[in-house]
């Protein structure tokens, strides 16, 4: 009797051990760090609709966990923007990015239907550091173009990384239980406010019934930050194929007008070889305004 | 007498903590090239630093504790500088930015070509890239997207210094060192390479008055208690980095730190090409592991043959 009475009880303690374990591993199934439960499930499903969660049974990697594989892409696009004016200018779009170190350098050859020279612009911004080139990597090397410091556009700059869909998802992931979640018509809204540089501004994206990111809102005290981006048409849009889904339709509006609309021809979401030093002209320049100096990862 | 039946409790429990069990004596356990990991960050190091009579460490040993170098998924991330603490918890140990990482929930069959697609993806995340001259940088990237055809270590060439990393197998004698790396297969089918490094205080050869190869010239001295390896005199048929398109002039010079601490030997080279590179450019760091059996010996690797280029039809990475 006492052997049975021990019997159970030891029953009982195992069985809650296994309780115990399997509970923890399935509440650490979705844990990112400092997120609540149910953002972290809904980040992680939006990752894994981008293609940014990987994971893979290659060359003895079947155990690793599933990794955020999105640094570096290179984008290629046409359409029409705005320069400030009321006209949409034809647009020649490309843009290379980097998630780490934060960093975009976006350049577009404009022409406008009604007449005038064409605009060929280059606008790049690292870290805190923003200029415009006259080439890709003007002003490292003698003969290699002419780079203007653009300080004051690090912010505007910066944020196109941070309202991609991607970086909707690291953001997110960073603002830690700051990111809330909610439902608007139906469908999952996820927001969170950026810092660093970017402190201030609250960004809100609406998720579609893929878990893809459709929209993004963000809310801020300076209207230069203040923007409204629609994605769709979701596919592995890469000449190399990477299952990266990224939109092939960006519609960018700013004061309920569109400044940016573009086709995707091209999204390559495989990490390319994407650098941006900084180029010691601008360095200079920034140092002389010291409050604008130094690094943050923009967010 | 206790019914048989109350002996199912217990024994379900167990049996459903004993794959955790295997898991985490699996990761205490050394690893081969093709055995999974869980995590790619390196145990603290254990051990003594054996010394030499003349007193500098001895790095003499077979360094292959956590498999090869270049053929494990895990281990090309770690070379990437991709570091994965937990199924929870990674990050890039050039910037220390965080990764977001989720753990495993379900196993699901991977088919090759997702599971080759997320390979390529994951061996690149790393942000320690070098800066080339910006008249370069679609060379580099071309490069890199064709690599299936461009890579110069593709039909079992040598893979060059620094692409091969840390040496699997060191021996150390006096006024000399022996570097052996092995032939691979994975990542770039690799030749078995060999390098006898004088450390006898000579001088490099003028460079004009070498012919370039694979290895270069080197030559080895202390700088305390780390080994430094300076080399020139190479051919241009070798990228320097694992992965990417990383070519170089023939002027390139590499220079390699060793360091020992126990049982882990940590490896860096520092390009500097100034007909290409902006500026030099040192690896992120790898750290290898000492065979803990000290009866292991170096196995002779299959001949290299590249089985798998006839057959690429797309430009997927590898």
């Amino acid at each position: 009797m006492v052997k049975k009475a021990n019997m159970i009880r030891l029953s009982v303690i195992t069985a809650m051990v296994v309780f115990a374990f399997q509970t923890a591993r399935a509440q650490s199934a979705n844990a990112t760090a400092g997120n609540t439960p149910d953002v972290s499930k809904t980040l992680r499903s939006v990752a894994e609709a981008l293609g940014m969660a990987r994971r893979t049974n290659r060359a003895g990697g079947g155990r690793l966990p599933f990794v955020d594989v999105i640094n570096r892409m290179e984008i290629w696009g046409n359409g029409t923007t705005s320069d400030g004016s009321r006209t949409a200018l034809q647009t020649e779009y490309h843009v290379a990015l980097s998630y780490n170190p934060p960093a975009v350098r976006l350049e577009m050859s404009r022409t406008n239907p009604g007449g005038g020279a064409p605009q060929h612009t280059i606008q790049t911004v690292r870290d805190d550091y923003a200029w415009n080139e006259s080439q890709p990597g003007a002003g490292l090397e003698p003969g290699s173009g002419t780079a203007t410091p653009a300080m004051g556009a690090a912010k505007q700059r910066l944020l196109q990384l941070w309202i991609l869909p991607y970086g909707v998802v690291k953001a997110a992931i960073a603002a830690g239980d700051k990111t809330k979640l909610s439902t608007e018509n139906g469908s999952e809204v996820i927001t969170y406010p950026l810092s660093g540089q970017l402190a201030g501004v609250t960004v809100k994206a609406t998720l579609d019934d893929k878990n893809f990111v459709a929209k993004v809102e963000t809310q801020a005290d300076n209207p230069a930050v203040v923007i409204e981006a629609d994605y769709s048409d979701y596919a592995d849009h890469g000449e190399i194929l990477s299952a990266v889904q990224s939109p092939g339709h960006i519609l960018q509006k700013q004061g309920g007008r569109p400044v940016l609309d573009i086709q995707i021809k091209n999204w390559d979401g495989a990490n390319p070889y994407l650098v941006f030093p900084v180029p010691d002209s601008v360095k200079k320049a920034a140092a002389q305004e010291p409050a604008k100096a130094g690094t943050t990862n923009g967010l | 007498m206790a019914h048989p039946k109350n002996w199912l409790v217990p024994l379900t429990a167990v049996l459903c903590l004993f794959p955790a069990a295997v898991a985490l004596a699996q990761d205490a356990t050394p690893t081969t090239p093709t055995m999974d990991r869980s995590i790619n960050v390196r145990p603290k190091p254990t051990g003594v630093t054996p010394r030499t009579p003349d007193g500098h460490p001895d790095l003499t040993g077979l360094w292959n504790g956590a498999g090869g170098d270049l053929g494990s998924l895990p281990n090309q991330m770690h070379n990437d500088g991709i570091a994965i603490e937990s199924q929870t918890s990674s990050h890039d140990v050039h910037s220390g930015a965080k990764i977001a990482t989720w753990p495993v929930t379900d196993r699901k069959p991977i088919d090759d070509t997702e599971g080759e697609r997320a390979a390529t993806l994951l061996r690149r995340v790393g942000s320690n890239k070098p800066i080339y001259r910006p008249k370069y940088w679609e060379m580099v990237k071309e490069l890199d997207a064709n690599a299936n055809e461009e890579d110069p270590s593709n039909n079992c060439m040598p893979a060059g210094i620094p692409r091969a990393g840390p040496p699997t197998y060191i021996g150390q004698f006096p006024n000399y060192f022996i570097f052996i790396y092995p032939g691979e297969g994975g990542l770039i089918a690799t030749q078995t390479m060999y390098r006898m490094i004088p450390a006898d205080g000579r001088k490099h050869t003028p460079l004009e008055n070498l012919d370039g190869t694979y290895t270069g010239e080197a030559i080895a001295h202390w700088e305390g208690d780390t080994l430094v390896v300076d080399t020139w005199g190479f051919n241009t048929s070798t990228w320097f980095d694992q992965l990417g398109g990383d070519f170089h002039s023939e002027n390139m010079r590499v220079v390699e730190r060793f360091h020992r601490d126990g049982n882990e030997l940590t490896w860096t080279a520092t390009v500097d090409d100034p007909d290409v590179l902006l500026e030099p450019w040192t690896t992120t760091p790898r750290i290898e592991l000492l065979n803990p059996n000290p009866k292991a010996i170096l196995q002779e690797v299959l001949p290299c043959s590249e089985r798998e280029l006839a057959h690429a039809v797309t430009k997927d990475h590898h």
